[in-house]
């Protein structure tokens, strides 16, 4: 399978940021940028969490160890994770690289996901953690791992966010009686 | 035991070994047993003192780590026990306190209280050495460096609720960065990476 330009994009950036740690709760856009570190980034150590407040907390016992941990997760996962966030990383200062995958926002077809998909934003902005969208597949590795320089550098967590445009495609248009240039939006992901 | 007298065995027998605890009670009877910079007093994140202990456990495999938990608090992320199972650092042990109630928010008692088996959970999520134990000798005997076997080590330790006497340093910064230069990997002086 060929990897999406998004997701050699982000794993390039995970690197170049310094992290070799990466606590993961499953997504699927995600599994794509999971294949490739598995397969191209073997220095690069991945960690399933059954739930992604414990992913938070396992990042930070990775930091107090002298690691620079990236947490992927779903936005959903964002609901899970704020007690981790608002009373360990954020007043302990420990940085974590929160590489986020968008739902409920362009392109979604799941009415349940879409309350927390819109509220990411204002979530993080109300807790203060920086966050910084991914706006097309060929900036996603310099927009990565500018948020994790800039978190480690700073100890102060930073988050990356991933919208479905970029990660699922499904927001392709169909010419008439033309080739098929994006995903069928019809087709759960 | 009370679980003060179980926190001083722990505290007794790791040396210069890293003690993560959990918050509440558990911080507080660590900082009565003996403040130290090698001691991480969490505030907050409740649940998450297992995690916190399992990813430096992975961060750190040449040194031992002890964590210092409540009932409440590992029911509160029991998903850790099959990640720890999982994933079996072998230097991390896992001491869970379990007082069967609710002791820092006065008492209500916790599932342990009606049967709940978190020795038996964390066998069947994987953990390789697993005991549940009542007085200081048996706790003393099961965590003791040269007690071998392989991979990570849960153990319940049935204690008695004990008014805490001290409250740990409040500053989390403060205790982070304490912490992290006594493991001998301190943050650096400037911020990060010149880019």
């Amino acid at each position: 399978m060929t990897t999406p330009a998004w997701a050699s994009g982000v794993c390039a950036g995970i690197h170049a940021a310094g992290s070799r740690d990466v606590v993961y709760v499953p997504d699927n856009p995600l599994s794509h940028v999971l294949r490739e570190l598995d397969a191209r980034f073997r220095d690069i150590r991945l960690l399933l969490a059954t739930r992604e407040e414990e992913a938070f907390g396992i990042a930070a016992g990775l930091y107090l160890g002298g690691r620079l941990p990236t947490v992927m997760l779903q936005s959903s996962g964002l609901g899970n994770s704020l007690n981790a966030l608002t009373s360990l990383l954020l007043p302990y200062e420990i940085p974590v690289l929160a590489v986020v995958s968008m739902r409920g926002d362009a392109g979604e077809w799941n009415a349940a996901q879409v309350p927390m998909g819109r509220a990411v934003r204002s979530i993080f902005d109300a807790i203060g953690v920086p966050h910084a969208t991914v706006e097309s597949a060929d900036s996603a590795g310099e927009t990565v791992r500018l948020a994790g320089t800039t978190a480690f550098g700073t100890r102060r967590m930073g988050a990356c966010l991933l919208p479905r445009r970029v990660t699922t495609g499904t927001t392709g248009v169909r010419p008439p009686g033309g080739s098929q240039t994006g995903s069928d939006p019809v087709v759960p992901s | 035991m009370t679980r003060l007298e179980a926190t001083r065995v722990i505290a007794g027998l790791a040396g210069d070994a890293p003690i993560v605890a959990s918050l509440g009670h558990p911080a507080y009877d660590l900082f009565a047993a003996g403040d130290r910079p090698g001691n991480f007093y969490t505030w907050g994140s409740m649940g998450l003192a297992s995690s916190i202990g399992l990813g430096l456990a992975l961060a750190r495999p040449d040194i031992r780590v002890f964590v210092l938990d409540g009932d409440g608090s590992l029911l509160m992320n029991l998903g850790s026990l099959a990640t720890i199972g999982l994933l079996r650092p072998a230097n991390l042990v896992l001491v869970v306190m379990d007082n069967e109630e609710y002791a820092t928010t006065g008492g209500q008692k916790t599932p342990t209280a009606h049967g709940a088996d978190l020795d038996a959970a964390a066998r069947a999520m994987g953990v390789p050495r697993t005991a549940t134990v009542r007085t200081a000798a048996e706790l003393g005997d099961v965590t003791r460096p040269d007690r071998g076997g392989e991979g990570p080590a849960v153990i319940i330790a049935k204690v008695s609720e004990s008014a805490p006497t001290g409250k740990p340093p409040l500053d989390g910064v403060f205790i982070k960065q304490r912490f992290m230069s006594a493991l001998g990997n301190p943050e650096s002086a400037t911020s990060g990476t010149l880019l």
